[in-house]
């Protein structure tokens, strides 16, 4: 049993969409529906300026807001700490993209079934890395067990002091170097 | 609601399943669908390694196949591009198999902007006796053939147009790096170098960002310098989005970048941090190089470039320290490929700077690619075509150009002139890209033939008389391309799902038929699959490992870094000096060239650059692309927040751009990241085909704005002399 979660470096990451697309790809999504947006952030006055990008997806907190809220339980999280939907559980009340701090939850308006990032649990099973880790040009992404303090992901979060994104609002399991 | 228990994953998963499904009788509809979904997990994933088409680079991919459709595409790991890994064009391009937009048929024009269908036969037999007929009244120096070359039109083009006796095969290099291979190739003898990025502790990027035109391995490289402690600097007119892997940002004024080469180059000379045992034995023309190079003053360049004169020493003494492990990146399009009259020269002093820095062939420096040793087919059986009698249009007024890829808007000038008389092609919207589109439109209309071969109805295929469809990159096999690099390899373009459309073709057959119609069949009396057995065999390897690898390295065949190799210009070494420039009535040591125009303070150069989803304007009909420019208004024209608060404007506000060629309408980005005397305008948009129902009307064309020119030494397109007012309008 693992705890899974994510590092994130903006540092590294250029803001090239290469996870959105292979994500979406990997999930046969429409394509106006990404389970990976992106938030940039401007510091400074020209010529000195810095521009962060953010990718930002479902969190898969520890205590998922958007599971809290469910009232048909399709929403559920894995042994292995993996937030999930089940699709034909859900009934598209969405309480859980109103619950969710991240905008995470995304409504598929050809089925009506919300959905999410999920870590690419079927990939993960295989024992392959979530698509949006694998092909990350910059290697700004790394996938693992956070329960091992020796795993790459572990390991990165300590040397980084990586930080949930908003951890007044839930134990999320994704760490960003910022 | 009964929709609701179905995922759209579930249905696109169980597409085939339903034969499956047929024996299970009646049921209830949960009982099938949850039976339609679980037959359809279990199908088969079927991998296939080939080669991706989302830009020039052609990493290798792996294409995965569900139920005879493609389902995703993933960077091949073995290929050296890819790495594993592939960037956002390469994921959503491959899409484009399944586009609606896509040719499905030879076409005619009957009109303007019309078209009708007609069989391959009555096509190949129409273009045949106008080709025919017009090489027997003008000659075959009156036709051309261009295109944004791949494996198989590398090959075939070239061979296609020189069996009708023309010369004339151009690339899309004159709006891509025509200027920077002119600048290197008579400096170090070859039209680029690459860099060794990994292992380089102090890296200079000109206007070139890895983050934007991305090459998957590249910005990993960068990535991993930049963990191993080395400096990034990246000079541009624009913070761009490899910002966040550089250690500073250069924020140069655009058209500038020459004098700052010349004045960093001054300073490895005064500090006497030059290579002098390199430069001793591998360069010529160092004292008369030198001697100039006197006058260029970091303080003389602050004024040009607006970076402090301390900023320029300091940089360039660090350099000079870090060196051979220290480079100015050598760029494709970036600030010097084709964007100013100074360009081509510029591409010549970052060449001599590396030289200076004796950064040739060293780890951590500029390093000539080896290249893997292919075969070819045996020239008995199948002979090639004799050399075309007169060169190719351009060579004449462009010598400095590398004449390989040749100066490709020559062919609208001269169709102006009333000389060239008919156009092909192949994989090439040059009607929107290469040049002003207006007088494209007009040389391209004088033309008495005009063919494109094209997967999806482009500008350049709106102006043709016939339009042949080609089959797209997933569902064709290519010629083997060679791979260079440090260590070579070689990587196989193979077709990963069944043509989509029944009518297309792949490029070879086309030149092959179209041959076989013009009467120089002789030329093409082979097939696609013998031409790559040829060329593998002096690899030893079989066409059947290569299909099952995609992507084959040869490490025995790696060069070794250190030695230096005989260079291939006149002299055999780095020239500082060039008695080629001197021949062809050129300067023969670098010197300081000002841009062609400048902007006032009331108005801006317009400069542009690539986006890392988009890849020239091919991808703008690419839907899950196309959606994230919606998505984040990435077609916005980019304004420095003083020149806009100046002019009234704020962010998201409406503007008109008008130039000397014409007015348009864009939403406007108010960032820190431009220098307030340029307008960044994205490259990939202002698509005016109504056939490209989603890149149609979707912000515009920055060729629009471009006047049509020449720059004097490569004949590239001067993109970057344009200058433009804005104001906010209504809208």
């Amino acid at each position: 049993m693992a705890r899974y979660g994510m590092f994130i470096d903006t540092k590294k990451c250029v803001g090239c969409y290469a996870c959105r697309v292979t994500c979406q790809m990997q999930n046969e999504l429409p394509v106006e529906i990404s389970y990976i947006h992106f938030h940039e952030q401007e510091t400074g006055i020209f010529p000195n300026v810095r521009n962060e990008i953010i990718p930002v997806q479902c969190q898969h907190c520890e205590d998922a807001p958007c599971e809290t809220v469910c009232p048909t339980k399709a929403t559920y999280t894995t042994e292995d700490g993996i937030v999930l939907m089940d699709e034909d559980k859900c009934i598209g009340c969405k309480y859980c993209v109103v619950a969710c701090p991240y905008g995470a939850r995304t409504q598929d308006h050809h089925t009506g079934v919300i959905n999410k990032c999920r870590f690419c649990a079927d990939l993960v099973a295989e024992g392959k890395q979530p698509s949006c880790v694998s092909t990350c040009i910059s290697d700004a992404r790394i996938f693992g067990d956070l329960d091992d303090p020796n795993s790459e992901v572990s390991k990165a979060i300590v040397k980084h002091n990586a930080q949930p994104l908003r951890p007044d609002l839930g134990k999320s399991k994704i760490y960003y170097a910022r | 609601m009964l929709d609701t228990k179905l995922s759209r994953r579930g249905f696109i998963k169980a597409s085939t399943a339903t034969a499956a499904l047929a024996s299970v009788g009646t049921v209830g509809f949960n009982q099938w669908s949850n039976e339609y979904v679980k037959a359809s997990e279990n199908v088969e994933v079927l991998e296939i390694p080939s080669t991706c088409n989302g830009c020039s680079s052609k990493c290798g991919i792996i294409g995965h196949v569900k139920n005879g459709r493609l389902w995703k595409i993933t960077g091949h790991p073995d290929h050296p591009y890819a790495k594993g890994k592939l960037c956002a064009r390469g994921h959503g391009y491959a899409t484009l198999v399944y586009s609606p937009d896509r040719l499905t048929e030879p076409l005619k024009r009957v009109g303007e902007g019309k078209f009708e269908p007609i069989s391959w036969d009555q096509a190949y037999k129409e273009i045949a006796e106008k080709l025919n007929q017009i090489i027997k009244d003008h000659g075959p120096e009156s036709i051309s053939l261009t295109e944004d070359p791949r494996a198989s039109g590398k090959y075939y083009s070239p061979r296609f147009i020189n069996a009708l006796g023309s010369a004339n095969y151009y690339t899309h290099h004159v709006v891509c790096s025509n200027a920077r291979d002119a600048g290197f190739l008579h400096t170090v003898g070859a039209t680029s170098t690459s860099a060794d990025i990994g292992s380089a502790k102090y890296i200079m990027f000109i206007g070139r960002s890895y983050g934007d035109a991305i090459r998957p391995s590249s910005v990993k490289a960068l990535a991993e310098a930049k963990d191993n402690g080395a400096k990034i600097v990246i000079v541009d007119p624009r913070l761009n989005n490899t910002g966040n892997l550089a250690t500073e940002w250069l924020a140069i004024r655009p058209g500038m970048d020459l004098a700052l080469v010349l004045a960093m180059s001054h300073v490895l000379i005064r500090e006497n941090l030059h290579d002098k045992a390199f430069i001793e034995k591998n360069t010529v023309g160092f004292e008369e190089y030198a001697k100039v190079l006197k006058k260029y003053t970091p303080e003389w360049a602050e004024e040009l470039t607006g970076i402090p004169a301390d900023t320029i020493s300091r940089i360039a003494i660090d350099m000079g320290k870090a060196k051979p492990k220290a480079l100015i990146e050598q760029s494709w399009r970036g600030a010097f490929g084709c964007n100013y009259e100074n360009s081509t020269e510029t591409g010549r002093a970052v060449a001599m700077f590396n030289a200076l820095l004796g950064n040739l062939q060293q780890k951590g420096g500029s390093v000539f690619s080896g290249k893997p040793n292919l075969g070819k087919l045996d020239s008995a059986k199948h002979p090639s075509p004799k050399e075309p009698e007169l060169p190719k249009a351009g060579v004449k007024e462009f010598p400095l150009a590398y004449e390989s890829n040749g100066v490709a808007t020559i062919v609208a000038k001269e169709a102006l002139e009333g000389k060239m008389k008919a156009a092909i092609y192949n994989h090439s919207n040059a009607a929107l890209g290469y040049g002003n589109p207006k007088v494209m439109k007009e040389a391209l209309s004088k033309l008495d033939l005009v063919v494109s071969i094209d997967v999806q109805m482009s500008e350049t295929a709106l102006l043709s008389h016939y339009i042949l469809p080609d089959v797209s990159y997933i569902e064709r096999t290519e010629a083997i391309e060679g791979l260079k690099g440090k260590t070579p390899g070689m990587a196989l373009r193979q077709q990963i799902v069944d043509k989509v459309h029944p009518q297309t073709k792949p490029i070879d057959v086309i030149y092959k038929e179209l041959a076989e119609a013009c009467g120089v069949g002789q030329y093409f009396n082979f097939t696609l699959d013998e031409l790559n057995e040829a060329m593998l065999k002096p690899t030893g390897i079989s066409y059947q490992e290569l299909k099952e690898k995609g992507t084959i390295m040869f490490p025995d065949q790696a060069i070794t870094l250190g030695e230096m190799p005989k260079l291939k210009t006149p002299s055999g070494k780095v020239e500082f000096y060039s008695e080629t420039y001197k021949n062809a009535g050129f300067n023969p040591v670098v010197e300081w060239v000002e841009p062609k125009v400048n902007p006032d303070k009331n108005s801006f150069r317009l400069i542009t650059g690539k986006q890392a989803i988009h890849s020239h304007t091919q991808t703008a009909n690419i839907s899950i692309l196309m959606q994230i420019t919606k998505d984040y208004d990435l077609e916005r024209i980019w304004i420095n927040p003083a020149r806009a608060k100046a002019l009234g404007i704020k962010e998201g506000d409406m503007v008109e751009v008008t130039s000397s060629e014409a007015t348009s309408k864009i939403r406007v980005k108010v960032t820190e990241r431009i220098h307030p005397e340029a307008i960044f305008v994205p490259s990939h948009y202002g698509i005016t085909s109504k056939d490209q129902k989603i890149g149609y009307g979707i912000g515009f064309g920055y060729m629009e704005h471009v006047p049509f020119d020449f720059e004097k030494w490569s004949g590239s397109g001067n993109i970057h002399e344009v200058i433009v007012k804005v104001r906010k309008v209504e809208g």
